[in-house]
């Protein structure tokens, strides 16, 4: 068994030092933000500022990286959270990651702060840390044309050297947007960090990974989402279907549907704006855009940016949410971050509280806006800080939609109130993947649940955190976990009498969703196409006796790690809230179209094996072997 | 054990100018030396090497191949997935995903872009994860 070799990076000191993650450890975290989560509370003490010379970033891939497998391009960045003070992890599909294992590491962990502006250097094994005063200042894109087009990199913009709270990193024109990972970067003077290798990832059994791999592909390229939406209309693809069930946040979540949504979805992108399609390494899915922004090609936007640059703050023009898209990208900022502050700063000016030069509707100035808010000038370095942070000097709480301090991304959870628990719980803030993503079943998916009943949601929440963290953490892409939803569905369609039955089958089913986890691993000991591919492909290539039922339980060891970091600096139960707007105000004339926090939360806590404080019980970190 | 060059080389650079990793290092009209940290074993160096100056890994010469006769990309269209793995791992920009054929097209694939640039080492098909790509002797 290949064991994952880290580098350790002290930027003050300059020391370099490998060591090799035990096997006990990888064959419980396996890698990811799993492992990560592990490590940064093992190796940091509480209460660290994250932006101080002492705090951690680690930079990790999962074993799928580099070999191939579907969609395993995927990156792991994990570090203390800018946004909510917990954990943060972020995850990005540029080539770093696989270059990096090339180059013979599977993680990097950097700590202290180099006296001077930065640039990381991996080649073929060896790492030198050289200076970069002349590339301080760069924006992202003209940063990463100083460097050898085949090395993978990772860069900040001018936003993560201005610390901007939700700065993120970019590899190519991917990005790990989520919760300042580009600003805890700038705060060590690390402009760039760059790899390149020539050996190729081992696999344990390649004969057999292989023939599973080309079974994969097929089956993700023959399922209606993976192979035909995705490609077709990428993300942006389900604008039209969160408006139809009133998920489309609009007006800074004042509602969910948006009149002029057909203006911006997935559909009118691909007939007037595509250029293309395209995909990040070794993804056959390719869901990525290709738009023309002030005449270059250049990537278009995610879902997440569509929704909270068009319906949230009431523009339908898709020429500027691309411009907006591509302003961030370069400046190295979290659509979905910008996007929620930006919408609060037009809320405050509605209300009459302040004024920050933008209005609902108005988005001409919105790209200049931007650049300024990266390189915080004046009141503008405000908007740098976040809606939580603004909130707190402002006041209008109820308007400032976060999930721990961390901005919503783009789905109404009161016409989706699973997806309202999952941002309340998620260990990362308000985040749509780390909750479960239970939008997917209840208002933007085939197969739905009704989206206002709480009954059978945190069952529901609970299996799709851990699945989604167990995947996340094997370097594969959320997205290839679409697969678990038969085809047979999509090709019947929603409104078929099967596909609704099913829908309600998965809330009836909830008494055994729920005890299960007190059975796993043992008590799904098989692995299958249908269900999560992952766990065979990360049998054969690591050669652990991985089954459904681990992978799952790894999911869920990790979502409890994270949850136990979380705890020991300070959130609680009481920090998984929702503001006001979502929880006590019915987005329509139908009461029940809120976000029930108090039906749901107790019985998550049970589902999950927790205390009333929100932290895990004795019995379930014995359960999982977690010992911290 | 990577390959090797013997003081038979006379440093004339071809070897280092066609190396797909950048593995052969020296200057001209100095004998050159392959980086081990970096050689994948793909043979290129040898196949250009007048002097036989070149040993694979078992320590046997590499035989010169006239460039008409190098093996070079062929994809399987049926099989590619255009996950573009061949594209990434081609440091001589040879290979590219080809453009959609209609707008909405999203059926492409890898193709040999351009012939000239490929030197046949044939990493594009190592890297394939499903073993689309198959060298081939042909005009390109």
């Amino acid at each position: 068994m290949n064991l994952p070799m880290y580098l350790k990076i002290n930027l003050s000191t300059k020391k370099v030092s490998k060591f090799e993650i035990e096997e006990k450890l990888f064959r419980r975290y396996i890698g990811g933000k799993t492992l990560a989560a592990k490590l940064l509370y093992d190796m940091t003490p509480a209460g660290m500022d994250p932006l101080s010379e002492d705090s951690m970033m680690i930079i990790n891939t999962g074993p799928g990286n580099g070999t191939g497998a579907p969609s395993s391009s995927r990156f792991n960045m994990t570090f203390k959270n800018l946004m909510t003070g917990g954990i943060a992890s972020s995850n990005c599909g540029g080539s770093f990651g696989m270059m990096l294992k090339k180059a013979g590491y599977d993680g990097i962990i950097l700590t202290g702060k180099a006296d001077k502006p930065s640039h990381i250097e991996i080649l073929d094994g060896e790492v030198s840390v050289q200076n970069a005063e002349h590339l301080w200042g760069m924006d992202t894109e003209k940063v990463q044309e100083e460097f050898p087009a085949h090395y993978g990199k990772i860069v900040i913009g001018p936003a993560g050297e201005h610390l901007v709270r939700y700065a993120g990193v970019l590899s190519g024109e991917r990005v790990a947007g989520r919760c300042g990972a580009g600003a805890v970067l700038g705060s060590k003077n690390i402009k760039a960090v760059t790899a390149y290798g020539t050996k190729q990832p081992e696999v344990y059994n390649k004969q057999k990974f292989d023939k599973h791999v080309e079974k994969w592909v097929h089956f993700l390229q023959s399922h209606p989402m993976t192979g035909t939406s995705l490609p077709k209309y990428g993300s942006a693809g389900l604008v039209t279907k969160a408006n139809a069930t009133s998920a489309l946040p609009t007006h800074n979540f004042q509602s969910g549907f948006y009149e002029k949504a057909e203006e911006i979805s997935g559909e009118t992108l691909a007939d007037t704006k595509l250029i293309k399609n395209m995909g990040c390494i070794s993804c056959p899915i390719r869901c990525e855009r290709r738009v023309k922004v002030y005449d270059k090609d250049v990537k278009g936007p995610e879902y997440e940016t569509v929704g909270l640059f068009g319906a949230n703050i009431d523009s339908a023009d898709l020429d500027m949410i691309n411009e907006i898209n591509y302003v961030a990208d370069i400046m190295g900022m979290d659509t979905i971050s910008l996007g929620g502050t930006i919408a609060f700063a037009m809320e405050l000016k509605e209300r009459g509280i302040a004024d920050f030069g933008v209005s609902f509707g108005e988005v001409e100035q919105i790209p200049e806006i931007v650049k300024k808010i990266s390189y915080r000038e004046g009141i503008y370095s405000e908007l740098a800080n976040g809606s939580k942070w603004m909130a707190e000097k402002y006041g209008a709480e109820d308007a400032a939609i976060h999930a721990k301090g961390l901005e919503l991304a783009s789905y109404e959870p009161r016409k989706s109130v699973g997806m309202g628990l999952g941002y309340a719980t998620s260990n990362r803030g308000g985040c749509h993947l780390n909750g479960g993503y239970l939008a997917l079943l209840e208002s933007v998916g085939v197969l739905s649940t009704n989206p206002l009943e709480t009954k059978g949601k945190p069952e529901l929440t609970v299996l799709m955190q851990n699945a989604m963290e167990a995947v996340s953490a094997s370097g594969f892409c959320l997205f290839t976990a679409y697969s678990m939803i038969p085809s047979i569905l999509f090709r019947l369609g929603p409104s078929h009498w099967f596909t609704k039955l099913c829908g309600k089958l998965l809330i009836w089913v909830r008494p055994v969703l729920g005890i299960m986890w007190k059975f796993m691993p043992w008590i799904l000991p098989f692995n299958s196409m249908f269900l999560l591919p992952h766990a065979e492909a990360l049998k054969q290539i690591t050669g652990i006796r991985m089954t459904t039922g681990k992978f799952m339980q790894l999911g869920e060891r990790g979502y409890n790690v994270e949850r136990l970091y979380n705890y020991r600096e300070g959130l609680t139960a009481n920090d998984d809230n929702l503001p006001d707007r979502l929880t006590k105000v019915p987005q329509d004339k139908n009461p029940a179209s809120v976000v029930r926090l108090d039906k749901m939360l107790p019985k998550y806590y049970k589902v999950r094996g927790w205390k009333e404080d929100g932290s895990p019980s004795a019995w379930k970190l014995w359960q999982l072997k977690i010992h911290l | 054990m990577s390959f090797f060059i013997t003081d038979k080389c006379i440093g004339c650079t071809l070897c280092r100018k066609l190396c797909p990793v950048g593995a052969v290092e020296g200057n001209l009209k100095e004998q050159h030396r392959i980086n081990e940290k970096r050689c994948v074993e793909c043979g290129v160096c040898g196949r250009v090497c007048k002097q036989k100056a070149i040993l694979d890994q078992d320590g046997k010469p590499v035989l010169e191949v006239p460039r008409s006769e190098w093996k070079k990309p062929v994809v399987i269209k049926e099989k590619c997935s255009a996950c573009s793995m061949c594209v990434w791992n081609c440091t001589k920009n040879a290979l590219k995903i080809t453009e959609p054929a209609y707008q909405g097209d999203i059926r492409v694939f890898a193709e040999l872009s351009d012939a000239k640039r490929c030197v046949g080492c044939g990493i594009c098909a190592s890297v394939c994860p499903l073993h689309a790509i198959h060298m081939e002797v042909g005009e390109f």
